[in-house]
């Protein structure tokens, strides 16, 4: 009870992103992303849940978004029970976001 | 120009909702998502926080009109107002106020989308819509208050109260207001009353349409963003004036009385009614009679400390009557039981319809007395154990009786009145928020019949869907939640709370305590002269922890803003 999971990742990345993106909502079946530009040339992912125990799911889709974008960049996601293909359109509209003018 | 496809304004976020209302180019948004105030309550609950928390708060200009706009994201927690959503809109109302009074004209616009306090933060949510509350009455005083309640969740509980303060209240068909949820009427009050699965019953009593038509809304607009701006400009530019509601007490108490509580109405009769109460400005007075006293906490402590005074209240659940602390008039005003009350559903000493209007009536009419005298204390005794839970108090808008009686106590305080809340018993939700939240000092009694909270247990559990084991657990970590006056003291907003006092049968002890206690409160006020909420923030309470987010808050939103 009243338990929230943690989860960091890092990836060596090269590529810097032009600016901060906010995309999604910490609302049901949905989660929210900060992704902001970052200055060492790697890849930092926090994620906060509340849906415990899907470690290894979270860990599939976050490295294959990070494996197909080489981006230098600090994410934060906020979820609310977001499946993995929520996860995955959000993250790339994020990037989206963040290399458009 | 022919419009044929419309750009919905419902299925915006709380964010989109922002920028599409203001002019290209000038959206800039303060405590956005990177400046890291996030509620610090609901990580230890179990919850997952939003970076803003569930508010966006954006100046800018539309129709080069300088604005901000105060936008709820419904889909994070509910729009529930919480300590650092909370703090936002109050912080961004007290802005915009210094900006009017310092001749910048700044109007707001709040876009609802909220099922009221957030339950999680419980009595900060109560606190921070009392802020809102005060800031709006003052504001209207400047500019305009627009409210939009475009719908998918609508305005609730003491955001209800909120939007019945504002100038004007923009709503779709999709959008609701009402004071108590559908699922909170019926947990409790019983699925006869209310049965919230069932849709057309909860447009048809607070939907967008109904309410225009029945004098609680100003303009019913379509789903639409340009029809948005419109709506918004034709009353920015006073295309549309509509009448302050909360300022009509004659209109609503005559509404009132047209009404057989004891008959299930149809909306379509109350569109009718409130229609005939435009010509039939009438009223009934009821004898308040010695005979049905109760023999509460509030009954008692107000027969005791007006002393011999004459009652002038003009119903038996609202007791009235002007006395004397020292050299000092004061109006004492007591929501009480009353078993034969017209409405079933207010005969527990609930704040009901009659109750906010009376309530309403009671105050206005002595600020109009004091005008040019000496400005009386007004003190309210409080011992409410809710507001009443019904389907007729929807239909006939008990969120604006509410906001009736909390306009009246701002309005009092703002024209220099001393407004003091004496607690010898509960003070609950909207109840609290009506009837003693507006006061410049609160005086509580250390008792455990003393309580301060937002929802019963058994609906609070129901709507956060926790059992009631778990909703106690949470209680003993964030003192917010808890229902007890010395986790409430914790946050700051007492002015005193008291010891050795007995509570139900109070004697001469106990009265001389009490006597000058609210002696001494509005002695404080006249010290101090400000007739703002701000002393809740600067208590030494509130700002050695108790309301550590809710300064944070206003503090960075003051750098930011300009």
């Amino acid at each position: 009870m009243f338990h929230l999971e943690n989860i960091i990742y890092t990836f060596p990345a090269t590529k810097r992103i032009g600016k901060r993106a906010h995309v999604g909502v910490v609302g049901s079946g949905d989660l929210e992303i900060m992704m902001e530009p970052c200055d060492s040339s790697q890849t930092e992912v926090t994620i906060r849940t509340g849906i415990t125990g899907f470690k290894d799911t979270w860990e599939a889709v976050i490295y294959r978004f990070f494996n197909q974008h080489d981006i230098a960049a600090k994410v934060k996601i906020n979820d609310f029970g977001a499946t993995p293909g929520v996860v995955s359109i959000r993250l790339s509209q994020a990037l989206e976001v963040s290399c458009n003018d | 120009m022919i419009r044929t496809l419309k750009a919905s304004f419902v299925e915006c976020s709380g964010r989109d909702r922002a920028q599409k209302l203001l002019d290209d180019g000038t959206y800039i948004e303060l405590l956005g998502p990177f400046d890291g105030l996030e509620s610090p309550h609901l990580e230890p609950q179990g919850i997952v926080p939003q970076s803003d928390d569930g508010v966006i708060i954006a100046r800018g200009t539309l129709n080069r009109q300088r604005v901000v706009v105060i936008s709820i994201e419904g889909n994070f927690q509910g729009g529930g107002i919480g300590e650092v959503s909370g703090a936002k809109i109050a912080g961004a109302l007290e802005r915009a106020l210094k900006d009017c009074e310092a001749g910048i004209k700044t109007i707001p616009l709040l876009m609802f989308d909220t099922g009221g306090v957030r339950l999680q933060e419980a009595n900060y949510g109560l606190l921070s819509i009392a802020e809102i509350g005060a800031a709006i009455v003052a504001l209207r005083r400047h500019v305009p208050v627009i409210a939009v309640i475009p719908g998918k969740i609508g305005a609730f509980g003491g955001m209800s109260i909120t939007a019945g303060l504002c100038s004007a209240i923009i709503m779709t068909r999709e959008g609701r207001l009402g004071l108590n949820g559908p699922e909170v009427i019926e947990q409790e009050a019983g699925i006869r009353e209310f049965d919230s699965k069932d849709r057309q019953l909860i447009w048809g009593t607070i939907g967008g349409n109904q309410r225009t038509a029945a004098g609680f809304a100003d303009l019913l607009i379509e789903d639409d963003i340009e029809a948005v701006k419109e709506a918004v400009t034709s009353i920015i530019n006073s295309e549309v004036i509509p009448k302050i509601r909360t300022e009509q007490v004659e209109r609503y108490q005559a509404f009132l009385n047209l009404i057989n509580p004891l008959q299930r109405m149809s909306p379509e009769k109350v569109r009718e009614l409130w229609k005939d109460s435009e010509t039939t400005i009438e009223n009934k007075v009821e004898f308040v009679s010695e005979s049905e006293k109760s023999a509460g906490r509030g009954q008692v402590w107000f027969d005791l400390l007006r002393n011999d005074a004459a009652e002038i209240g003009d119903i038996p659940s609202v007791r009235v009557a002007d006395s004397m602390i020292g050299d000092t008039k004061v109006r004492y005003i007591a929501v009480v039981p009353d078993a034969q009350n017209r409405f079933p559903r207010a005969r527990k000493g609930e704040v009901g319809l009659q109750e906010g209007w009376s309530i309403a009536k009671h105050i206005r009419e002595a600020i109009e007395a004091d005008q040019y005298g000496e400005k009386r204390a007004i003190v309210a005794i409080v011992d409410v154990p809710s507001q009443a839970y019904g389907y007729h108090e929807e239909l006939l808008g008990i969120h604006q009786a509410c906001a009736a009686a909390v306009d009246a106590y701002a309005t009092a305080r703002l024209a220099g009145h001393p407004v003091i809340s004496f607690i010898p018993g509960n003070a609950i939700s909207g109840a609290f928020l009506s009837h003693g939240m507006q006061a410049n000092r609160l005086i509580a009694l250390r008792d455990a019949g003393v309580n301060v909270h937002v929802m019963s247990k058994q609906s609070a559990a129901r709507i956060t869907q926790r059992s009631l084991e778990e909703l106690e657990a949470a209680t003993k970590k964030v003192p917010a939640m808890a229902y007890d006056i010395e986790s409430f003291e914790k946050l700051g907003a007492l002015f005193s709370l008291v010891d050795g006092v007995e509570a139900s049968a109070p004697g001469r002890k106990d009265y001389d305590i009490i006597y000058k206690e609210i002696g001494q409160a509005i002695e404080d006020v006249r010290m101090d002269g400000l007739t703002d909420l701000s002393g809740r923030l600067t208590s030494a309470i509130a700002q050695s922890g108790g309301r550590s987010a809710s300064i944070l808050v206003r503090e960075k939103l003051n750098e930011q803003w300009n």
